[in-house]
């Protein structure tokens, strides 16, 4: 049993070093993952997103049919 | 109204009737008020602001996950929810070492802004003004409610109420016109938020780095669309929030003097620029400074600073009259900030959060779960007991001293604040300006918040139209992607609605070795010092004279309920885990992906 001040604490439930993150699952956050996806090119500190953006099936296939029309992301 | 328990001694050749009211209603959280008034000079004497509420947010944030933290914090408020997460993020973004896409930002600032305008909307005309309603003035000034009945209200073209009794009449709880018109407008500020933010009051749709929001054109005219009717009722609440306000002081002189205390004022700004924030603590003066609402430190009028790294150097934290034990043998985490500055042992940074739970001592304290934060003068050496005043008493005061914000719709002065808001359905183009007042004082502190109101609005127009420039050039990127730092600090400085926010972190081994929030109520809230400095409500309220008519028998205390309120007390900010009786205490341990799942143990007691 820990006292710290007046206050008895129960059996800690868990370790202050056990993992935060599992080594080996994929993280959303981690340096990469934005480049690799479809119709995203960087610009700056943004991005130019074309229509390629809207599915994975097939990306190439929603650029517009004519060059001079606007490559426009769908969302 | 709540509680009064009366008990009556004699000090100083003073008659001095204590009274408390604990709880006090229409806030969140568990406030109490006690104090000693002498009815026959009609003056509160002393008073002592305690908090019965202890959370511990700082004590069990420590070995998660930072990347958690913002989802975590969050939860320490059920209104100003967002502005934690937003803190956080702002914090965690300095830790990782990245800046968000400019889109990102826009976009969290439409959802603060938002946020502003709910929050402050909600509880001004629905929790503020009961206290200045018809019902309660009858109640506790039946005189100056026939005065009211005989005075025009200046501004009626715009607002449609005749006389200042038919403004008071207008915020009758459930039955009176803008207490109603408030009520439908918070739906519409709330949809606004959710556009951006995902959710309210906890967002989903926050991340350090950036944003999980789709950015199309159609969630901005959504918002636009929103906005411009919110907008509306702004163009309204403005002028009448005026007129009722300046008939106080007219018809009851010197009740300037109730809630008034010694300008001091902290702001640690809102609205991030994203042409200059690159979150690195070196540049963080300037990137403060190019901040939408200006950060800064108000005493007696002056400007003492705008630099949020000063900001940062002086926040101390106090103990005297709170039930914790000192931390001054405990581990200092950060000796010195990254420009070389050395971080005191009393700066959260340094912080450890020892819990003493004991017997409530009113007389020799403690008596409160409230630290007392207080911020550091080297010049003068004082530790400053600062107040938000409610929040946008010290955004609007700061931001017009420093004249740094010149955007189409809103221009600091130097000495105001100038907002424009355009045309909309039943309005024309109308231009608000709030001057610096005499005072920081109860009726100064509403006031602000009505302007404040509007000046969100204003920006959020601001934002639409940068945001809308990305939109058009298929910039769309709302995300930066990072790693977590097995060792890092970080530091955001944000404007909860109710005033200054600070979240600081230490990160070790990827982990969280230190975290602590410091919202606007403990600097409001909190109790007397180990200087014996009291804290704000209990300094704005000492010397408070009672303009009610009521005697001590009859006593409602209203004007020490507006001076309390008038600081928007929210104290489950105040103090960082309470279990009521008989509830389940549950532990959900992260990591929630690891090979045996999550582990989920739980008591009922």
């Amino acid at each position: 049993m820990t006292t710290i001040a007046n206050v008895r604490l129960g059996k800690a439930q868990t370790k202050v070093t056990a993992s935060s993150h599992v080594p080996g699952i994929r993280e959303g956050n981690a340096k990469g993952n934005v480049a690799h996806e479809p119709g995203l090119t960087p610009k700056g500190r943004g991005l130019r997103c074309t229509a390629r953006r809207s599915t994975g099936i097939n990306p190439d296939a929603r650029d517009p049919i004519d060059p001079k029309m606007p490559n426009l992301t769908p969302a | 109204m709540n509680d009064v328990n009366q008990n009556i001694e004699v000090e100083h050749g003073r008659k001095l009737v204590s009274m408390s009211w604990d709880p006090v209603t229409r806030i969140i959280g568990n406030l109490g008020i006690h104090t000693k008034i002498d009815f026959e000079n009609n003056e509160v004497v002393e008073c002592k602001s305690t908090s019965s509420l202890f959370r511990g947010y700082s004590v069990f944030m420590r070995g998660k996950d930072p990347r958690d933290s913002h989802f975590i914090t969050s939860r320490i408020c059920g209104i100003c929810g967002d502005n934690h997460a937003t803190c956080s993020v702002y914090a965690q973004n300095m830790a990782y070492g990245i800046q968000m896409p400019p889109l990102a930002e826009w976009i969290y600032n439409l959802g603060e802004a938002a946020e502003y305008m709910f929050d402050h909307a909600i509880f001004q005309d629905n929790l503020v003004f009961v206290d200045f309603c018809e019902r309660m003035v009858k109640e506790t000034n039946p005189s100056l409610l026939a005065k009211a009945e005989k005075t025009p209200a200046p501004n009626a073209e715009i607002h449609g109420h005749g006389t200042i009794a038919d403004i008071m009449r207008s915020f009758n709880p459930f039955t009176g016109a803008m207490y109603r018109e408030a009520l439908q407008m918070s739906r519409l500020t709330r949809e606004m938020f959710c556009l951006m933010e995902g959710r309210h009051v906890h967002p989903s749709t926050l991340y350090p780095g950036g944003v999980g929001t789709v950015a199309t054109p159609q969630i901005f005219t959504d918002y636009l669309s929103r906005l411009i009717r919110f907008i509306d009722f702004v163009k309204k609440l403005v002028p009448l929030n005026d007129d009722l306000f300046d008939f106080f002081y007219d018809a009851m002189p010197g009740y300037e003097e109730v809630g008034r205390r010694r300008t001091l004022l902290g702001c640690w700004g809102s609205f991030q620029n994203p042409e200059e924030c690159d979150y690195r603590y070196e540049n963080m003066k300037r990137w403060g400074q190019a901040m939408y609402v200006t950060p800064g430190i108000i005493v007696d009028g002056e400007l003492l600073t705008t630099n949020l790294i000063d900001i940062n150097l002086g926040i101390r934290i106090l103990l005297g009259s709170s039930y914790y034990e000192d931390w001054d043998r405990e581990e200092r985490f950060v000796k010195e900030d990254p420009l070389g500055n050395p971080i005191d042992r009393r700066h959260p940074w340094n912080q450890t959060t020892i819990p003493k739970p004991q017997k409530r001592d009113l007389k020799a304290g403690p008596y409160s779960w409230v630290m007392s934060p207080r911020w550091y003068d080297a010049d003068s050496g004082a530790h400053l007991a600062l107040d938000t005043g409610g929040g946008p008493l010290a955004r609007l005061w700061s931001t017009a001293l420093a004249n740094m914000v010149h955007t189409p719709f809103v221009e600091a002065t130097g000495s105001s604040v100038k907002i424009h808001l355009p045309k909309s359905a039943s309005f024309p183009e109308m231009d608000f300006e709030w001057n610096v007042p005499k005072w920081s004082n109860t009726i100064e502190r509403d006031r602000a918040r009505g302007y404040f109101i509007a000046y969100s609005a204003a920006m959020a127009l601001f934002f639409i139209d940068k945001a809308m420039e990305h939109i058009h050039q298929g910039d769309v990127k709302v995300f930066q992607d990072f790693d977590v730092p097995d060792e890092g600090i970080g530091c955001g400085f944000h404007e909860a609605v109710r005033g200054v926010l600070s979240h600081h972190l230490v990160i070790r081994e990827g982990k969280i070795a230190n975290y602590h929030p410091y919202p606007p109520t403990p600097w409001n809230a909190s109790p007397r010092d180990e200087h014996g400095t009291p804290g704000p409500y209990e300094d704005a309220v000492q010397g408070l004279p009672i303009f009610e008519e009521n005697g001590a028998d009859d006593f409602k205390g209203i004007d020490i309920m507006r001076t309390v309120r008038s600081f928007d007390p929210c104290l489950p900010c105040g103090v960082h885990m309470f279990l009521g009786e008989g509830r389940v205490l549950e532990q959900h341990h992260s990591p929630m992906l690891g090979l045996s799942g999550h582990s989920t143990e739980g008591e009922s007691r």
